[in-house]
């Protein structure tokens, strides 16, 4: 737990591992309540689950009516789309797919690179409101679970929660008076830390090339534009305001200059190559160990 | 046909110790910290051929005797096989007493991105990571993904059976 004495709730979700940790233990009915928004979230954007949202979308073409939180992530994927030159999209499941990372994870490339087909081209998502002009496969990998953070920590605050830490496997929003001190692994070790940072009211999100290897140069973060791995980059991480955006600014940092990406978005990033060469934005000054 | 060029890059990881994934008499935290200077040739058109001579070392550990690795300086490439061909990461090792007293990463810049990415920092300031055991800092939470280089791994296997 981030401080002595807090009170950690502990689940799995998405795939993943959360913990959410409160000056005081959350009652049933909020946990339930957090419960509830993860499964929503999950039935609505998995497309590792045949009777979820999109995966239907994946079967036949058509409209879908998503909840009110796409609005948000249509934002932010539609600019990332745009300033990364199509590299970052939600259209990047087929590619995924294509290497192996399928519903059944099967993990074998059923053939070469697939690029994904343009947004422009298939996609019509307007707010809540999705169409696909063809089977498409989405994947909100890339911001999803940040947004899943924002998600539940609105929610702690609608039950008088204003101190917590949401953590999706470290993929964290705080709030509250109680900063709390983050260390950022190692790429090349996960025993050891290059730095820490405080969190004071901010999200932070940490991305990895090779986090979900399964095959030499095949990692789950994919080119949009030639449906590739990326490489170079190993890591990167990012502190925003909100989750959603941090963990997608995470993403497209491995496919476009900070600078670019500064432009549109309001973040801090520290970025580590293959070499063991790290940069950083003012909000990582001074973090990094030396 | 042609060879690409290298740049080379040297770097510090402290604390990094080959024997603690090797021996199991081998402490693994004890490892010296070695922290060779950061630098990072200019212009990119260096041709830089690792070899001992140019391996700076700062710690001279003595050999106790009972070394499980000769001590002396070992190179291995590691390569990521992607399907729009390989990146090669060149790895450097010098070992004394069974202890890494330097490493140095050799990257190729044939793909442009990592040409980019290693000679340009716009709005960043170039630095080198170096890393502490999370054990000892006085922290509750991790951000980042675990995870082992598939290429800088590999290459340490080979400088390991290398250095018997």
């Amino acid at each position: 737990m981030p401080h002595p004495g807090w009170s950690t709730f502990r689940f799995e979700g998405i795939g993943t591992q959360w913990e959410i940790s409160t000056p005081d233990s959350l009652v049933d009915a909020v946990r339930r309540e957090l419960l509830g928004t993860v499964a929503e979230y999950d039935k609505t954007w998995s497309r590792f689950r045949p009777d979820s949202l999109v995966s239907g979308l994946s079967r036949y073409a058509g409209r879908i009516i998503l909840p009110g939180h796409a609005v948000g992530l249509q934002e932010v994927y539609s600019a990332l789309y745009r300033l990364s030159g199509g590299a970052m999209t939600p259209l990047i499941g087929s590619s995924l797919e294509r290497l192996g990372y399928d519903a059944t994870y099967a993990l074998t490339p059923s053939g070469s690179p697939l690029p994904p087909p343009r947004w422009e081209d298939v996609l019509d998502w307007e707010g809540t409101e999705l169409a696909a002009k063809e089977p498409v496969v989405l994947d909100i990998g890339a911001a999803g679970k940040g947004q899943l953070v924002d998600l539940l920590g609105k929610q702690l605050l609608q039950r008088g929660h204003t101190d917590f830490l949401v953590d999706g496997s470290g993929d964290m929003l705080h709030a509250g008076k109680h900063p709390v001190t983050v260390a950022l692994e190692h790429p090349y070790n996960p025993r050891q830390a290059i730095g820490t940072v405080e969190l004071d009211n901010s999200a932070l999100c940490a991305s990895a090339s090779n986090r979900r290897t399964w095959g030499d140069g095949l990692h789950h973060v994919l080119d949009g534009v030639t449906g590739k791995p990326v490489h170079t980059t190993v890591a990167t991480w990012t502190m925003a305001a909100s989750a959603l955006v941090a963990d997608g600014v995470a993403t497209a940092l491995f496919m476009v200059e900070p600078a670019a990406l500064e432009e549109e978005f309001e973040f801090s990033w520290l970025t580590v190559s293959s070499s063991g060469a790290a940069a950083f934005s003012t909000g990582f000054e001074g973090r990094l160990f030396t | 046909m042609t060879t690409p060029l290298r740049k080379s890059i040297y770097v510090g990881f402290a604390g990094l110790s080959i024997i603690g994934t090797a021996a199991a008499c081998a402490p693994t935290t004890e490892a010296p910290a070695t922290q060779t200077t950061s630098t990072q040739d200019g212009g990119g058109a260096t041709a830089s051929s690792p070899s001992s001579a140019s391996t700076s070392s700062s710690t001279a550990v003595a050999s106790t005797g009972a070394s499980a690795y000769k001590d002396g300086t070992y190179s291995s490439d590691g390569t990521y096989t992607s399907p729009n061909g390989q990146e090669t990461v060149g790895v450097e090792l010098t070992l004394a007493a069974d202890k890494v007293s330097a490493v140095k990463i050799t990257v190729h810049p044939s793909n442009p991105n990592t040409r980019k990415f290693q000679g340009e920092f716009a709005s960043g300031i170039a630095a080198q990571i170096v890393g502490k055991d999370i054990d000892e800092l006085n922290v509750s939470k991790v951000a980042g993904s675990s995870l082992t280089s598939g290429g800088f791994n590999e290459a340490l296997e080979q400088i390991k059976s290398q250095a018997k």
